[in-house]
């Protein structure tokens, strides 16, 4: 069974008295342990994409089901718990909460579910390590770089051991260099520990580092692809 | 969790420090402002009962039948031995015995309507304010003697002079007019123009003569020493009367309804003013809020999407007006107790605003007012604050979760 099954679904916007259609009958299978690229220029419809799949939008129609549930059948409640406990976010502009320090914009949702602290402490610890921001834990984030905060947001998406994390442009804010480095360390992490990375992007170089890419062109699947165009 | 809450919801309340120091100060000084005049009115109030009863009819009184109401002469009745059991019970200072009779005085000049009041001296010196103020050649000197002292406005204008004789005819028991000569000792000034008009204060002794029927009295006056133990003393009163069947005791807000009255709305329009107070300063409160939150429309959608649920965020933003509250509760009180102190300690010297004595209720004001601590209103005030901020958190708290997720990330 997919961990992610999206199954003609269709988005359309209605601004004013025009219909645009950011999502045109769009069907995709997304396995467990994936590494997927949505490509496409601006406006394909990605970040849609990657709002249905993430619970924060519903589809005009078509099915979208995650670990087998029809997502369409769950409480909004329901829902809230799903993203806290499943999914992990990742946004372009990293969004950290800039009153919490570095440690505990990682432990938000740990803190959400209402793990003890001394095992928030050690898990975000241990995952700060291993994403080479140790020592960076009492920092503010308006006192880190772009690229320090968004691995502190890295490690918010992991710390609640999701199955999947999405991510919308992670690297747009990024020097090409903190770029390819901050793929790097997600590719090695999906390497590991086997977690299923969803994430968009224009940059060719980031596109080329995912194992598939699926092109969007004016909310239609142009491509899919387990080799990387280039 | 909770406790993680509280101390991210701290840190957004100092997120702007300016507003919501700005919002404190408002809040605060509000809370400053009413619990001094509050203050403020509760020592007017208590200096004015305190005057009221000791010129007036005491904090407790004791007469026969409906008198309170009715001023009927013959309700007279007999002391015997209420006065001195009454005296000696706990919480009571003075019990003045006291006579009204409603005549005429005549001087060789003039003649003028008047109360004829018959007192104990003694009490009667350390019970009355006004009395305090005259020196002892100017008291009467006996229960039976022909001193007299007049109001100043009497003595006026029946062109009298310390010293010099005048006449007061009363009507006697019997029906029939009775006469007697007295003689001017001392003269008051008490501001209220009835009364500097028509007081003439005699012997108790002396004016039951003149009313043939010795010993009589129309009220006993029992003055506390402190206000608020009537709620003790009157059951123990009431009991000291069982053997004595026509007698009634009655407290003072019934025996001077007019003060009690004017006091009561007096306070009720003060209060109307607290409630403006607040309310202002409730809507100062809500906009506050609503501006943090509509700042932070990103972050919320943010932490929803993190999968916080909108109980979550709701509770933040109450706790954030809670924190605020709690703050100014403090901080406020703080404040109210200062005005307080300083109220209570040198007061307002009301001498430079008004000429004359002003007259309330059938009492006339000191000029010099005082505050009077009242710290269970002042704590009441102050927990009532903490509520109201949460209340005014409420529409902001609303318009946080309203809102979708992807519509609130959208936002700058
Ligand atoms: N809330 C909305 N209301 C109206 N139209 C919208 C809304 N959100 C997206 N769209 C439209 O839907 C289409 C797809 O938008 P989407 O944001 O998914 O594109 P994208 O691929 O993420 O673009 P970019 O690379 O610029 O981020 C666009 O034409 C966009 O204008
Ligand atoms: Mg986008």
């Amino acid at each position: 069974m997919p961990l992610v099954q999206l199954v003609n679904i269709n988005k359309t916007y209605q601004l004013g008295n025009q219909q645009i259609h950011a999502v045109h009958d769009f069907s995709l299978s997304i396995d467990r342990g994936d590494f997927i690229a949505l490509a496409g220029p601006s406006g394909s419809g990605k970040t849609t994409i990657l709002n249905l799949i993430g619970c924060l939008d519903k589809p005009s129609s078509g099915r979208i089901e995650i670990n087998g549930v029809d997502v369409a059948q769950r409480s909004a409640r329901q829902l809230s718990d799903f993203r806290l406990r499943e999914l992990g976010f990742i946004f372009q502009s990293y969004n950290l909460i800039p009153v919490l320090t570095a440690l505990e914009n990682a432990e938000f949702t740990l803190m959400l579910q209402g793990v003890p602290k001394a095992e928030r402490r050690s898990r975000v610890t241990d995952l700060f390590r291993q994403l080479g921001i140790a020592g960076l834990e009492e920092r503010r984030p308006n006192d880190l770089s772009g690229g320090q905060q968004q691995r502190v947001a890295i490690a918010r998406a992991m710390a609640a051991n999701p199955q999947v994390i999405l991510a919308d442009e992670p690297t747009a804010n990024l020097d090409s260099h903190t770029a390819i480095e901050l793929l790097d360390l997600m590719r090695r992490l999906n390497a590991e520990q086997g977690i299923t990375f969803i994430f968009s992007s224009h940059d060719q170089q980031v596109i080329f580092r995912a194992r598939r890419v699926v092109r969007l062109k004016d909310g239609s699947l142009q491509s899919d692809s387990l080799e990387s165009a280039e | 969790m909770t406790v993680k809450l509280f101390r991210l919801a701290w840190r957004n309340v100092w997120r702007n420090r300016r507003r919501s120091l700005i919002t404190l100060a408002a809040m605060s000084l509000s809370v400053m402002l009413v619990q001094g005049s509050h203050n403020l009115s509760v020592g007017v109030y208590a200096q004015m009962i305190d005057n009221g009863v000791r010129a007036g009819s005491g904090h407790l009184s004791v007469y026969v039948g409906d008198y309170a109401r009715s001023r009927d002469e013959k309700l007279t009745f007999h002391r015997a031995d209420l006065q001195t059991r009454i005296a000696a019970l706990p919480g009571v200072a003075q019990v003045a015995p006291r006579l009204y009779l409603p005549g005429m005085a005549q001087s060789s000049r003039e003649s003028r309507g008047i109360l004829l009041t018959g007192v104990d001296p003694e009490v009667e010196r350390v019970v009355n304010p006004f009395l305090r103020k005259l020196g002892a050649d100017e008291m009467l000197r006996s229960i039976d003697g022909r001193d007299a002292v007049i109001g100043e406005k009497l003595l006026r204008e029946l062109q009298l002079k310390p010293g010099q004789k005048f006449v007061v005819t009363v009507q006697g028991r019997d029906g029939e007019l009775a006469s007697e000569l007295l003689r001017v000792r001392g003269v008051v000034r008490t501001g209220m123009r009835d009364i500097d008009g028509s007081l003439v204060l005699v012997g108790r002794e002396r004016a039951a003569k003149i009313l043939g029927v010795p010993d009589a009295i129309h009220e006993l006056a029992v003055i506390l020493v402190q206000a608020q133990d009537d709620v003790t003393v009157y059951p123990q009163v009431v009991a000291l009367l069982g053997p004595h069947p026509g007698l009634r005791v009655v407290p003072w807000e019934t025996a001077m309804v007019n003060l009690a009255n004017a006091i009561k709305f007096d306070y009720a329009s003060q209060q109307v003013i607290f409630i403006i107070i607040l309310l202002i300063v409730t809507i100062g409160m809500v906009n506050t809020v609503l501006m943090s939150v509509l700042e932070r429309m990103r972050e919320f959608g943010v932490m929803r999407a993190l999968g916080a649920t909108s109980r979550v965020l709701v509770t933040l933003v109450l706790t954030e007006a809670l924190l605020l509250g709690v703050v100014a509760a403090l901080f406020g009180t703080l404040l109210g107790s200062g005005l307080t102190w300083y109220l209570a300690e040198v007061g307002i010297d009301l001498r430079d605003y008004i000429a004359a004595e002003i007259e309330f209720g059938g009492v006339v004001f000191e000029p010099i007012i005082r505050a009077d601590w009242d710290w269970v209103w002042m704590g009441k005030l102050a927990l009532w604050v903490i509520p109201l901020s949460v209340f005014a958190a409420l529409y902001p708290a609303l318009k946080a979760v309203r809102i979708a997720p992807v519509e609130a990330m959208r936002q700058v």
